[in-house]
């Protein structure tokens, strides 16, 4: 028939549920401040007019919009939205004073131009379309197909050179040729060790019959505590749990109060720091460690961190069992 | 990419190349039957472009190969050979393409017109626009391949280095450069050579991003001042991306008011009026507007200036030249053969996109003080000159047009070359970038004579002083214009002409006659060393481009503003004592100069075989 | 009903795209909206290929495709070439050159 599309309801309710979304989409880039907003509603767009193309009959390509338009080429803008800052978004402070302004009377009027053009024309559909292209023999990839293999082979020739062009770009714009040699492993624990840098990972925290997490620091030989096996968090946040504070519950009179390790230490207490003289501090340990393990080893209960803080004093040959 | 390969993939698809007709050439380039049918590809009429786009592939191919060994730990960090290697083949192949082109046109039957079918249509037309690329290509690639006698090209050691880091330090240390350019500089001069000859919209398209897209990326690529490079490089894709959308969008509501996508369907369907004349028009004036933005025409010319300042001069000459012959060869295929019909609805859009181009370019030039800018804001005015031709929608427009094209762009791809000569050179006497600042060309005449010669002539030949090209190419374009009853255009065009001349006449008087800066300052490495010196040097020597960092900070105008703005950019403290001028190069530039100042010359004395020669090809598109 | 309901589309899309390269200041935002302008195009291609009946629409808009993919690539890396350098993706900050 002579006229214009015969469009059947079925398309026409899917031009008028689908055009909305497209629209809405559309708006969204213009309007959206986040840039990935703005990708994310336009790849709705893209999905919304895939739609629309396989409703105008071309279902070849409303496939490749979809495959090429949205999976490859919007994931490569939300790539590189994620390269530049997820959170980068425009200010709208205007740099021009009524830039807005002009870009929407811009917009007003080459809308107002195109749709004038659509309006004016008839639109007269030649006879038959439709059930011509249906109909073709090849269906529609195979119509499309024989088109891109016979007018326009030429022309897919040049559009491959426009695929060379474009990966060399990509390469030219972001490859650096490597102009020294890479350093590896083993040179870099050189230079560490050149400069007397720690060359071993960092001690575990202790790991303790009563205790086993991140803020209990591990014994050296010396029974020292060390300080880097706790992590830097924890260490600058005072959260480090004593090691001489294992234990402290068994002894007479309660457990004494937890204190900071940078804090002043109690008096009588056990201390652990360094610059202690090592003479005393076995001394008053082994004052109470004894006290403590023969007690409790009766019981059946061999607490490992007890016979950890006796062996931290002093690593005696009856209890060198525990070496923390 | 070869006959057999493309036979072997399609079986039912025969590929014929018919030996040279004896004085006949076939009027299509691709033709083709129904569907699934036989086709023919003409590969001997289609030898220019294939020969660059050939030569294209090869020259990435070996870039690949070259590119595979890492190199070694210290010394130069490219095989010695790759780029003579690649400067040769791309010359040849230009140069190929070039005499190719010249003997179909000289063997092509004239009396064919634009009847020729199919997806590239190569008529004498296209075969002279053809020509032309060819020629300017082959002087800018001269001009490209170009490097001083210390091994520096103009392009960057690595595109892809931070402007200012240790590596892009590193990468000049060790001899790197980018001989990428030359395959891209091969694409881009093979879409020039595709897109006046296409004949339908989709070759017309694909031709444009082909020619397109190694442009934005070269923009990029300059060695020095990489900073405003890469501004212009982005500058550039971003408004020629939004031209080419406004071209397809034009063609696609072309191709839905006619029905056709060739560009002879598309003629034939015109010359009745239908009910879908509002969209053809409407498709038409956005297709028109998509080719202005690639010229460069007004109001679409935001980007010319920042582009042509920031690219790498071989490139914006290459750009000047090249991609005005093959948008104006589009434009004149569009306007001409297909929309003659349609006479009285495009005459006002030309008309005043015309005018306004001419006043604009020739306004903004007056003020500028930067030599490249300057010769933006020309090109501008310029391309106002040649839509004065193209308007008249007459034969002696057309020939006047097609003459137009070939001197401008050989006078134009002379001058940045004269540019590219012109360094600032540091204290220690190494190179740096082109002195682009007015006031660093005063005096150029007495340091170096031939140069500033040379670049006067050009001048001249820009501003259309009689005994050069420039004013028989003009004198033919606003000839036209009368004959075409269309007066008020070749008055408003004779007028921006005296208008330009002025500010072509300041160039020429501050190199002439005007001292140079400081004094007799030395020519070459040595510089004067001062405080003037030295500070110039200590700008120059961060390699990231004079006084031109050191001023911005203005919050810009954006994308789409046309600001009129004009006090161009501010060269107050770099080089001032330091200008090395007729830098040692190996001597290409100026080959290129040399053989652009002939034809210049020999074509302002003796126009009458090549007026001839286009008044006769213009006959055919009438 | 009729093609120029997609048409009228098309050209809201178009306008759309525009409006967002002159307005916004991101210069991914700004390829995205020349972006929309190309499937505008696209959209055009296929209603007219509906309305004549035959391929010729359909094999355009597959080019397109094409194309703006091979743009889409070499934008993109120009983009990130010189965010690289400036850290930015402004439009705005990239003024450097006076007029």
């Amino acid at each position: 028939m002579s006229g214009d599309l015969a469009m059947t309801t079925a398309e026409q309710f899917l031009f008028w549920i689908v055009s909305p979304i497209v629209v809405a989409g559309a708006s969204a880039l213009l309007f959206a401040k986040r840039a990935v907003l703005a990708a994310c509603s336009i790849m709705v767009t893209m999905v919304g007019l895939a739609f629309l193309y396989v409703g105008l009959g071309a279902p070849f390509l409303g496939v490749v919009q979809v495959v090429v338009y949205t999976g490859a080429i919007m994931m490569l803008f939300v790539f590189v939205l994620m390269l530049v800052g997820v959170d980068v978004s425009d200010s709208f402070i205007e740099t021009i004073r009524g830039q807005r302004w002009l870009g929407a009377v811009f917009g007003i009027g080459l809308a107002a131009v195109l749709a004038g053009a659509v309006v004016r024309s008839t639109f007269t559909a030649r006879a038959g379309a439709d059930s011509a292209r249906e109909l073709a023999e090849s269906g529609n990839v195979g119509g499309v197909a024989g088109l891109l293999f016979s007018d326009f082979a030429f022309t897919l020739e040049i559009t491959g050179c426009l695929l060379v062009i474009a990966a060399m770009g990509a390469v030219i714009m972001t490859h650096r040729t490597r102009l020294t040699k890479p350093v590896t492993q083993p040179e870099l624990m050189r230079q560490r060790a050149k400069r007397g840098l720690r060359l071993t990972p960092e001690p575990a925290p202790g790991n303790y019959a009563r205790h086993n997490a991140a803020d209990v620091p591990a014994l050296d030989a010396e029974g020292r505590i060390i300080e880097n096996s706790v992590p830097s968090a924890l260490r600058i946040r005072g959260q480090v749990h004593t090691v001489r504070g294992l234990g402290q519950d068994l002894l007479p009179g309660g457990p004494p109060p937890l204190r900071r390790p940078d804090a002043a230490p109690p008096a009588g207490r056990l201390e652990d720091p360094p610059e202690d003289p090592p003479a005393e501090a076995p001394e008053e340990a082994l004052v109470e460690a004894p006290v403590e393990a023969p007690e409790d080893q009766p019981e059946g209960s061999l607490e490992g961190d007890q016979t950890a803080s006796a062996a931290v004093d002093e690593p005696g040959p009856d209890k060198g069992e525990v070496k923390p | 990419m070869s006959p057999a390969s493309l036979a072997a993939l399609v079986a039912p698809v025969a590929l014929v190349a018919p030996p040279m007709p004896p004085a006949n050439v076939a009027p299509g380039g691709v033709a083709t039957a129904a569907a699934g049918a036989e086709i023919t590809i003409n590969w001997v009429t289609l030898s220019p472009v294939v020969i660059v786009l050939g030569a294209a592939i090869v020259s990435t191919l070996i870039e690949a190969a070259a590119a595979r060994r890492r190199p070694r730990p210290s010394g130069p960090a490219q095989p010695a050979y790759l780029r003579p290697l690649q400067a040769g083949l791309a010359l040849v192949a230009v140069a190929a393409a070039g005499l190719m082109a010249l003997r179909l046109a000289l063997e092509a039957d004239k009396s064919m017109g634009l009847n020729g079918d199919g997806a590239v249509v190569i008529d004498p037309v296209a075969l002279y626009l053809q020509l032309a690329v060819a020629c300017c290509a082959l002087l800018a690639l001269l001009v490209v391949a170009d490097r001083t006698v210390q091994g520096e090209s103009a392009f960057a050691p690595q595109a892809a280095a931070v402007p200012g880091s240790e590596y892009e330090a590193k990468a000049r240390q060790r001899r790197l450069s980018q001989t990428d350019v030359y395959p891209l500089v091969l694409f881009a001069t093979g879409g020039m050579m595709l897109f006046p000859a296409a004949g339908d919209l989709i070759t017309l398209f694909v031709a444009l991003e082909v020619l397109s897209l190694p442009l934005y990326l070269l923009s990029g690529m300059a060695r020095h001042r990489r900073l405003w490079s890469q501004e212009a490089s982005l500058k550039y894709f971003l408004l020629g991306a939004f031209g080419s959308a406004f071209f397809l969008f034009g063609a696609a509501w072309v191709y839905g008011a006619t029905g056709a996508l060739r560009l002879s369907g598309i003629a034939a369907a015109v010359q009745s009026p239908t009910g879908l004349d509002p969209i053809l028009v409407v498709g038409v004036v956005l297709m028109l507007v998509g080719l202005f933005f690639k010229v460069g025409a007004a109001p679409f010319h935001s980007w010319t200036p920042d582009v042509y300042q920031g690219a790498p001069t071989p490139i914006t000459g290459f750009m000047a030249a090249c991609t005005k012959i093959a948008a104006f060869g589009a434009l004149l295929r569009i306007v001409y053969a297909v929309f003659q019909a349609l006479e009285w609805d495009l005459r006002p859009v030309l008309w005043t996109v015309a005018i306004l181009t001419m006043v604009v370019g020739t306004v903004i030039g007056l003020v500028q003080k930067d030599v490249k800018r300057l010769l933006a804001y020309s090109a501008i005015a310029h391309a106002g000159f040649i839509l004065v031709g193209v308007t008249s929608l007459t034969a002696e427009g057309l020939s006047g047009s097609l003459f137009y094209l070939f001197t401008y762009g050989i006078a134009s791809v002379g001058g940045f070359g004269v540019i590219a000569l012109v360094r600032e050179v540091d204290a220690e006497g190494h190179m740096r970038g082109e002195a682009t600042g007015l006031d660093q060309w005063r005096g150029l005449g007495r340091r170096s004579p031939v140069l500033a010669g040379a670049f006067a002539i050009f001048l001249l030949s820009f501003a259309g002083i009689p005994l050069t090209s420039g004013f028989v190419a003009k004198f033919a374009v606003f000839a036209a214009a009368f004959g075409a009853g269309a007066p008020a255009l070749a008055i408003i065009g004779l007028a921006c002409s005296a208008a330009a001349a002025c500010f072509y006449a300041r160039v020429i008087v501050a190199m002439f006659f005007e001292p140079a800066p400081g004094g007799e300052a030395a020519v070459g490495a040595a510089a004067e060393v001062g405080a003037a010196g030295l500070a110039g040097s200590a700008l120059a020597g961060s390699g990231l481009g004079g006084s031109g960092l050191g001023g911005s900070g203005l919050g810009g105008s954006g994308l789409g503003g046309a600001s009129p703005g004009g006090l161009g950019a501010d060269r107050s403290g770099v080089g001032g004592s330091g200008l090395g001028i007729g830098v040692r190069t190996l001597g290409l530039t100026q080959i290129a100069i040399a053989v652009s100042l002939a034809f210049t010359l020999v074509l302002g004395l003796v126009p009458g075989w090549f007026l001839h020669f286009t008044q006769e090809l213009s006959q055919l598109l009438s | 009903m009729s093609v120029s309901a997609y048409l009228i589309l098309a050209a809201v899309l178009f306008t759309i795209g525009a409006v967002t390269v002159l307005v916004r200041r991101n210069s991914i935002v700004v390829f995205m909206g020349v972006e929309l302008m190309l499937n505008a195009a696209n959209l055009s291609f296929l209603a007219f290929s509906r309305l004549w009946g035959d391929f010729d629409g359909q094999l355009a808009a597959f080019f397109v495709m094409v194309v703006a993919a091979a743009e889409v690539v070499v934008g993109l890396a120009i983009i990130v070439s010189l965010f690289r350098t400036r850290r930015t993706v402004s439009v705005d900050d990239e003024n450097l050159m006076r007029r």
